[in-house]
């Protein structure tokens, strides 16, 4: 899959070019900004954390990156493609090829056995074989003898490694991470975050992870501060300490 | 208090989309029950309203070779509101100018007729009168044909007995003339206060006394019911029903209100079983969350028993809210399509059907799989599924069937309609369970989508548990309605051919052989061409194997068509109305052998061989019987209990002819024409009667229509909640498909393919049990033949994969409107 990248982008184009980002939403009488002059770069293979407290616009803006939103005001260019501009059919073609999700309540379906969920994107891509892959994924993320199970049945790690498996399917370029850990205890949580730091290095993926989990952040090459919708990068001396 | 509080619990309830839906189910549960009962209730006793013209009353009191009746039984029948009438009938010979003849008499009561009207001319050639009133005393009314045989006009006497009476009018029509070919001598209408004085009544007179009776249908009831018990062998109390005529008619269009209800029970039980059942499953975490806060199993159960008490009388007041406007607004339009007033009659007993319905299907649906909730300690209930759910699974199940053909059987009280609906719904769940199964379970080899079908095709799969339920309730659903719909073609199309739009309206009778040519040239000239002429022998029945026929069937019988003379015919072709259910028609060139009518048979015991013995004039005629025929009296054509052979017994015998033809009533005036040259021929107008069934079946079509579309409302709503049940988990599936990169364009075609595929396949499932269903129920119920009915069988499984899938798009609404990330967040 990694041979699908945009043609137009060499590797030395940005991942994610973010400029002059806002988000805003209508209230009943007023409007609330929740993004204000977002501008960003991730390059290819880097590991970004965004880290801020509930309700500073940081799941938001992983919207808006990944193309599940269109911002108010501004761009996102993708691997190439200016996303801001794409239809949503266009958006969705672009999710299915280079995007991966793991969101922080897993999103699994509930009726889905494991395998038939990491399934999914494969089948909505038109895959040959899709359980063939799904399989030797499960097995990756160590949930090869529980396939058949539903998610009811899995504990809250083994559903986000489910997730995790779901998200590599398609060998996206990039993957978002919306506070993978936030609902699990900490062994969990270290466990599902070193696999997960694991595959996209295995994967040379690139990633970008919304977390209020210091520790977390800290795993990733880069962190970014968001406060009031507003993003600032810490310099080197404030992000070691 | 507690009151302020329930009501706020009702409303917080009310948030949640759950607890609407079983609502909501309830509530249209209930109003559709109870606008069909409601319904069924008034146009039965519209239909019997209208079809009291019959009998010129309510009911009749038959007296036949008796006394007359105690006063106080009239005196009981006023005190309890009730109208009533009197009429006498006897025959005897009137002298008229110079000459003489037999008449039959009918002297009536000054209320006579309690309902209906009489047509008179009160100048030959004059025009038609509608009067509410027989002759004042001192008056006759004759029929047409007797003028002529006597030689009088208008104005002239006419003596009967001792009494010398003016004939004042030509009687043309009475409203309980019937349609009896045996009153074959011409009528005379005196007053009844004028019998007396004739003297004709002698003890041993063969009298009929007839007592008319009309009011409100309960105190009819109330009255018939105080007066059967004092009933003796020669009464009879009649109502519309027990006439042949319209009986079977009237029977059948009952059996269809019958059958609509019951599949509105059927169907409002399916609805708040699914809304129930959905509810309770969705409690599962409310109750895990309730035991860990420290509520006991037992604190859980009267919890929601009293929430369901409160949803059930919520649902009940709600929808009879909905059924009583409705009710009213259906019965008016029956008023306004009848032209005159209809008595509104709201039937109290109809809304219990309703009542049970709900609360039954409620409590059964909903309480059970909470009941075992309580059993699952908390952190099962929050971790995984409840083990040994398929076995209470299977128990469930059971229990619906049992409590739904409960409800089914309370309602219509008609085992073999349970039975076959019942049985039809078993089959359908069987075959849907077990092709539905197969089928999907094949589907597991389809990996890899890309295209909207393979995704359609996986996705039956994914879902194969909701899938199949889904199958089943849209089976059943389509199974039910289109039971209805079937019913309602073939009932709709029997009454078409009974009694088509030209359908013979005037009969001609007492034909001389030589006059045949002559009437049917008259007709001919006038574009009325005749129907078949049949001769006609009049005989009675004497001899059944040579043993005098009443010792021979024993004296203890009464029947009718042994008091009388029959009318005894010969013909070449059996009619195409009857039909031959033992023995052999004639073959040609056959002259010996008798074919009696079936249920004449039956009464008299008569097998194939006996050798019946008939008396014509002076003469006898005696011949085997050789095959028993079904006739439909109600055909309005001739029909005759006994026939022969051209050529056979009755060969030689003195014979006139019979027949019939239709006659637009803009051209009745050729009726004085015909009478002037043919005055020995009587004509039988049954035009009224014709245009009175076809009323009533207008009245009966409309409320078939207004049933099929209350139940094909129903239906859809069914349809809707079953699907809405899964609208949760769709509209997150939906979510996250787009997440994961579906295209929307995908999306929809995938899913509608989906539903269509699982619409359609339950839609032939069900249409072909629909089919069962009505072979079953046509044989018991509605007496009518079996035939496969393409014209439903077809499009009912297209209409029903056109619906489904379009449910499906609708489910799929928001997913396609909203961004992805804010659907995933909202349905967290």
């Amino acid at each position: 899959m990694n041979q699908m990248t945009n043609p137009n982008a060499d590797h030395h184009t940005p991942m994610l070019r973010v400029t002059g980002l806002s988000h805003r939403v209508p209230l009943e009488t007023d409007t609330l900004t929740i993004l204000q002059g977002v501008n960003l770069e991730i390059n290819r293979g880097e590991s970004v954390a965004i880290v801020g407290r509930s309700g500073s616009g940081k799941t938001t803006l992983l919207g808006l990156l990944a193309g599940l939103d269109t911002p108010s005001e501004g761009s996102v260019e993708l691997d190439g493609a200016m996303i801001s501009q794409l239809s949503e059919d266009k958006r969705a073609e672009l999710r299915a090829s280079r995007v991966g999700f793991v969101f922080q309540s897993f999103q699994l379906l509930p009726a889905l056995s494991a395998l038939e969920n990491v399934m999914l994107p494969l089948e909505l891509a038109g895959m040959d074989n899709p359980d063939r892959r799904a399989r030797e994924l499960l097995e990756r993320v160590g949930l090869g003898e529980r396939l058949n199970h539903t998610p009811r049945q899995l504990s809250g790690g083994e559903q986000q490694r489910v997730a995790i498996a779901r998200a590599f399917a398609c060998e996206p370029v990039v993957l978002f991470a919306d506070e993978p850990t936030g609902n699990l205890d900490n062994r969990t949580g270290q466990a599902v975050s070193d696999l997960l730091m694991a595959l996209n290095r295995e994967q040379g993926t690139t990633l970008v992870m919304v977390t209020h989990d210091e520790h977390l952040a800290a795993r990733c090459a880069r962190q970014l501060h968001i406060e009031a919708g507003q993003l600032s990068e810490p310099t080197a001396e404030e992000s070691v300490s | 208090m507690a009151a302020s509080q329930k009501l706020h619990s009702v409303g917080r309830d009310w948030r949640e989309r759950d607890v609407r839906v079983v609502l909501a189910a309830l509530m249209i549960a209930v109003a559709t029950v109870a606008t069909i009962a409601l319904f069924a209730s008034q146009l039965q006793r519209t239909l019997v309203t209208s079809a009291s013209t019959f009998l010129a009353a309510d009911r009749q009191l038959d007296v036949e070779n008796g006394r007359p009746i105690p006063h106080s039984w009239l005196e009981e029948a006023h005190s309890r509101g009730l109208r009533t009438g009197q009429m006498v009938e006897f025959s005897t010979m009137v002298f008229g100018g110079d000459r003489f003849q037999l008449v039959s008499v009918k002297a009536v009561s000054d209320e006579y007729p309690l309902r209906g009207d009489l047509e008179i001319q009160t100048r030959e050639g004059g025009p038609r009168e509608t009067v509410r009133s027989g002759p004042p005393p001192g008056e006759v009314w004759i029929n047409p044909r007797l003028l002529r045989l006597l030689g009088l006009t208008l104005g002239d006497t006419l003596e009967v007995g001792n009494e010398t009476l003016r004939v004042s009018a030509l009687l043309l029509r009475e409203p309980d003339g019937g349609f009896s070919m045996s009153a074959l001598a011409p009528r005379v209408m005196m007053h009844k206060n004028d019998v007396a004085a004739t003297g004709v009544i002698q003890t041993g007179s063969r009298v009929e006394y007839v007592y008319l009776f009309a009011g409100d249908t309960a105190a009819l009831e109330s009255f018939g019911a105080w007066l059967k018990p004092q009933l003796e062998p020669s009464h009879e109390w009649r109502s519309v029903r027990d006439g042949e005529t319209l009986s079977r008619s009237l029977q059948r269009a009952e059996r269809f209100l019958l059958l609509g209800g019951s599949l509105a029970v059927l169907l409002a039980a399916v609805a708040v079983a699914v809304a129930s059942r959905q509810y309770a499953m969705s409690q599962r975490d409310t109750v895990a969350l309730l035991k860990t806060l420290g509520l006991s199993g037992p604190g859980i159960a009267r919890l929601y028993l009293r929430r369901l008490a409160i949803w059930g009388i919520v649902g009940i007041v709600g929808g009879l809210a909905i059924a009583i406007p409705l009710f009213w607004i259906l019965a008016s339009m029956l008023g306004n399509l009848l032209d005159r007033p209809v008595e509104l009659y709201f039937d109290p007993n109809a809304v219990f059907p309703a009542l049970a319905t709900a609360v039954v299907s409620l409590f059964a649906f909903a309480y059970p799989p909470i009941r075992r909730l309580r059993h699952v300690p908390a952190m099962r209930v929050l971790r995984s599924q409840p083990t040994g759910e398929h076995k209470e699974l299977w128990r469930d199940g059971v229990l619906a069937l049992v409590a739904i053909f409960g409800l089914v059987w309370l309602y219509a009280r008609e085992l073999d309609l349970v039975v076959a609906l019942l049985g039809s719904v078993v089959l359908l769940l069987l075959v849907l369970g077990l092709v539905g199964g197969v089928l999907i379970a094949g589907l597991r080899q389809i990996r890899g989508g890309g295209n909207a079908w393979r995704l359609a095709l996986v996705g039956l799969y994914r879902h194969r548990g909701a899938s199949l339920s889904q199958m089943a309730v849209f089976g059943m659903t389509i199974m039910l309605a289109a039971t209805l719909l079937l019913v309602r073609t073939s009932l709709l199309d029997d009454w078409k051919a009974q009694l088509p739009e030209k359908a013979p309206n005037h009969f001609l009778i007492n034909i001389a052989p030589d006059a045949k040519d002559d009437v049917a040239a008259f007709w001919r000239e006038r574009g009325h061409p005749l129907e078949h002429l049949y001769p006609m022998v009049r005989g009675r029945l004497t001899e059944l194997n040579g043993t005098p026929v009443k010792e021979a069937i024993g004296n203890d019988k009464n029947i009718g068509a042994l008091n009388r003379e029959l009318n005894l015919t010969w013909m070449d072709s059996l009619p195409d109305d009857n039909k031959i259910v033992k023995g052999e028609w004639f073959t040609p060139g056959t002259v010996s052998g008798v074919s009696v009518e079936a249920e004449l048979a039956e009464r008299l015991g008569l097998k194939l061989g006996d050798r019946l013995t008939f008396t014509v004039g002076s003469e006898t005629v005696t011949e085997p019987v050789t095959s028993f025929r079904t006739v439909q009296w109600d055909s309005m054509k001739p029909n005759f209990y006994m026939a022969f052979p051209p050529g056979g017994g009755l060969d030689g015998l003195p014979a006139t002819w019979i027949t019939s033809f239709y006659l637009p009533p803009d051209q009745k005036t050729d009726l004085n024409a015909f009478t002037r040259q043919f005055p020995t021929i009587s004509v039988l107008e049954i035009d009224h009667i014709i245009a009175r069934i076809q009323e009533i079946i207008r009245q009966v079509t409309l409320a078939i229509e207004t049933i099929l579309g209350m139940i094909l409302a129903a239906a859809l709503v069914v349809m809707a909640a079953v699907v809405s049940a899964t609208l949760r988990d769709r509209q997150r599936e939906g979510a996250l498909l787009r997440t994961l990169g579906g295209r929307q364009s995908l999306l929809v075609r995938s899913t509608m393919l989906e539903f269509g595929v699982l619409g359609g396949f339950a839609g032939i499932v069900g249409v072909l049990a629909a089919e069962a269903a009505v072979y079953a129920l046509q044989y018991r119920m509605f007496e009518g033949s079996f035939s496969w009915h393409w014209s439903v069988i077809v499009p009912v499984p297209l209409a029903s994969a056109l619906l489904v899938s379009l449910l499906g798009r609708w489910q799929l609404g928001p997913v396609l409107s909203v961004s992805p990330m804010l659907l995933l967040r909202r349905l967290e």
